[in-house]
């Protein structure tokens, strides 16, 4: 039964658990009760611990746990294939640079806890892209959500983060519920709880139309909860303000590609067959999806929560790429994604270092920050830039991509509404850039209040931009990337 | 009419009685305990279907565990002396609704499904045994089995970060 | 011998009531309550359909205890959460969680 493919299969998981315990077993010994002999510089180690020890996981990882053909393992609980291992590669990512922003975070950063799980929640992201039966995938989902739960709520002190995750928590569990509640049909009517198995007894047709639609929008609720589709929008704009801001950007970025893996494998490999149904109705969601989402942020003064609603409009331009079923469009959905956590966690980046210092996410804070950090400012160009989909940065070729899989799969009108869609988003995204570019503070001062940078965000920062332009200029190799994890759909 | 039959049928009286008991109730307290009464007579049920253990877990996980750690947050809170508060007007007719939708889903989708005949198998020696759940679960199902190892360790990780009192006076 | 779709109606009967209960209750302690119910109607289906189906197949057994370890620590973490909710802004009624605008 167990093979090395069995224990490549799951290698990401297992080192970060190692990494996991490490880290709550040498924690404890890093706290000093006197804050003033350095104590805080030595509870950073927490970070560094997890950040380094995630990136040298995701080296470790492509070195030598690299999928060869598509096969399953432990039973078939999970599919070692380049489309899981992508997507694992991208969480991990994410979650690395993460710990980086959490880091001199005033109330979360200082906690080991916190760090533990950031990579709690990582190791469930990693087996919902590679789950292939439905009591993983569950279990996964629930594995990746639970943490966040608590790190929504973390900050004890403020109203705001508990009662974010407090909802995050109702919404979660009855989303989640439901979609169980699916998943146990969906085993009753095949008696079977493996996908690629699913997927073989849906071919021989002996579900009714109608059952197959019920089974889908009850599976629906809950990944749409995830990725954060209208009408499962409504938690996202109050716990991505409410949370720790660096959390917010693991929500809107890693958590978001997670859903996002998980449909394009459930839909994919075992709806394929009766995409006609499922796919006019995901391109009525994702129009509805972009067009709520753009139109709610235009009016936001709150840079969180501005970002919150775009980030549900992006969750509509990816589902372009699933609407389209099709190889290209699943490349696309990998690309998007791939451009889209990059720089939508160097906007939180950017966030969190300029509200560490201002104490305030409105837009008011940005004024003058051109003048106040000009380094910052071009940071924030970039990915501001890149959100809106300008050239020459990573959002450009996604959106690009995500349009083209669109127009070859006849969805027209879909493509019209998106390219709409992405006017009105450069507009807010450019309304931001306004206040940093032409803005000035109250008194003209800005050289009185400089913006300091620490080292973490720094290197966060940087990492995060040359991805951004990299994406953007040299993309042949990610393109590749992403079809070699779309082919393994097919 | 077979005892099975009345047994489904009391048995089945008793559980939506005592949801609708939880749903109703006033008091969270007495929301709690109906919802002990619908746990344990679900866990005849698991034992009309020849599965000892599933019924074994779901009293002592359930209506045990979960259900008095419900209870003691509720007199920890005192929220037993909470009164119901308004309902916001759309929001009840809206739930009605939705539940209902669901409802007639599931009905729906119940009824494409034939309905099987007599002809499921009749228990044997380990069928459905405390053995044949372990070795699915320790053979097929160990990773998902070891997932929960992590799941619940970071569900305990997260239920003291969220209740301990900081330390320096910041916590209440 | 009861027919399978008995269970399933019993089951879905539940699960409605159940979502009714998150959809309409004010407290927050009730809300969990009722998505226990939900869990607990799910549990109810992976059972019968485990019975009526291949009964050398365990997976419904065993995907109904992995909801009982799911169901364990999501109520740790909601009525955690609950205390400290209360804790910083005493209440537990949902609808007074509205700090922040829909």
């Amino acid at each position: 039964m167990f093979t090395s493919t069995t224990f490549l299969s799951i290698l990401p998981e297992t080192l970060i658990l190692i990494l996991g315990v490490i880290l709550l077993i040498v924690e404890p010994f890093w706290k000093v009760k006197d804050p003033s002999s350095g104590g805080d510089e030595q509870r950073r180690n927490a970070g560094w611990l997890t950040a380094g020890g995630l990136f040298a996981v995701l080296v470790i990882s492509v070195l030598v746990g690299r999928p060869g053909d598509p096969t399953s393992t432990f039973g078939s609980s999970i599919r070692f294939d380049w489309l899981g291992f992508f997507f694992k590669m991208l969480f991990i990512f994410g979650a690395g640079i993460t710990a980086l922003l959490l880091m001199d975070h005033e109330k979360v950063g200082r906690r080991g806890e916190a760090y533990m799980l950031l990579l709690a929640s990582t190791i469930g992201m990693c087996l919902m892209a590679s789950a292939a039966d439905l009591i993983t995938l569950y279990l996964a989902i629930e594995t990746t959500s639970i943490p966040l739960y608590v790190l929504a709520g973390f900050m004890l002190t403020d109203e705001h983060s508990t009662e974010a995750g407090f909802k995050y928590l109702l919404f979660g569990a009855m989303t989640s519920a439901i979609m169980l509640y699916g998943f146990s049909l969906l085993y009753g009517f095949t008696g079977t709880t493996n996908l690629y198995a699913l997927a073989d007894a849906f071919k021989s047709g002996q579900l009714a139309a109608p059952v197959m639609f019920g089974l889908i929008v009850l599976i629906v609720v809950g990944l749409g909860f995830k990725v954060s589709v209208v009408p499962f929008h409504f938690w996202a704009p109050d716990v991505y303000e409410g949370a720790p801001t660096p959390v917010s950007g693991f929500l809107s970025t890693a958590s978001k590609a997670a859903g996002f893996a998980v449909i394009a494998r459930l839909f994919l490999v075992v709806f394929h067959d009766v995409a006609v149904d499922w796919a006019a109705v995901f391109a009525i969601l994702s129009a509805v999806t972009m067009t709520v989402g753009n139109l709610l942020a235009l009016p936001q003064k709150n840079l969180k929560r501005m970002l919150a609603y775009s980030s549900i409009a992006h969750a509509g331009y990816a589902m372009i790429g699933i609407v389209a079923v099709s190889k290209l469009g699943i490349t696309s959905v990998v690309f998007y994604l791939l451009a889209y956590i990059v720089t939508n966690l160097a906007a939180f980046g950017i966030v969190m270092t300029v509200g560490r210092v201002t104490g305030s996410d409105e837009y008011d804070a940005y004024r003058g920050l051109s003048r106040r950090s000009p380094w910052l400012a071009l940071v924030m160009l970039a990915a501001f830039l890149s959100l809106a989909g300008m050239p020459p940065f990573g959002g450009f070729i996604a959106k690009v991509l995500v349009f083209a899989a669109g127009i070859q799969a006849n969805y027209i009108w879909l493509v019209v509404i998106g390219i709409l869609n992405s006017i009105v988003g450069l507009y807010y995204y450019l309304n931001v850039l306004k206040y940093v570019y032409l803005f000035r503070m109250e008194k003209e001062d800005e050289e009185a209040h400089p913006i300091a940078v620490t080292r973490p965000y720094a290197i966060a920062l940087v990492v995060l931009v040359l991805g951004i332009i990299l994406l953007g200029t040299v993309f042949a190799p990610w393109f590749g990337f992403s079809n070699a994890a779309a082919m393994n759909l097919f | 009419m077979t005892p099975d039959l009345i047994a489904f049928f009391v048995l089945a009286l008793i559980a939506i009685a005592a949801a609708l008991g939880m749903l109703l109730g006033r008091n969270v307290v007495y929301s709690a305990l109906f919802l002990v009464l619908n746990f344990g007579t679900v866990a005849v049920f698991y034992i009309l279907l020849d599965a000892p253990f599933i019924a074994l877990t779901q009293v002592s996980v359930y209506a045990g565990a979960i259900m008095v750690l419900f209870l003691f947050v509720i007199m920890l809170l005192g929220t037993e002396t909470l009164p119901v508060s308004k309902a916001l007007p759309w929001q009840r007719p809206l739930a009605f609704v939705l539940a209902l939708i669901l409802a007639g889903e599931a009905g729906y989708l119940l009824f494409f499904r034939k309905v099987t005949s007599g002809t499921i198998p009749q228990p044997v020696q380990t069928f459905g045994s405390p053995q044949a759940v372990g070795q699915a679960l320790f053979n097929q199902y160990l990773l998902p089995f070891e997932v929960t190892s992590v799941l619940l360790l970071i569900a305990m990780v997260g239920a003291i970060v969220l209740t301990i009192k900081e330390k320096g006076g910041q916590g209440k | 011998m009861i027919p399978l779709s008995w269970y399933l109606i019993l089951s879905a009967a539940l699960f409605s009531i159940g979502l009714f209960g998150v959809l309409s209750r004010r407290n927050a302690v009730a809300i969990l309550l009722g998505i226990e119910l939900m869990l607990n109607a799910v549990n109810i289906n992976l059972v019968s359909f485990w019975r009526y189906g291949d009964v050398s197949m365990m997976a419904g057994q065993v995907f109904a205890i992995i909801v009982f370890a799911v169901a364990a620590s999501e109520v740790a973490v909601g009525l955690a959460l609950v205390i400290s909710v209360y804790r910083s802004r005493n209440t537990v009624i949902a609808d007074e969680i509205d700090l922040m605008k829909w």
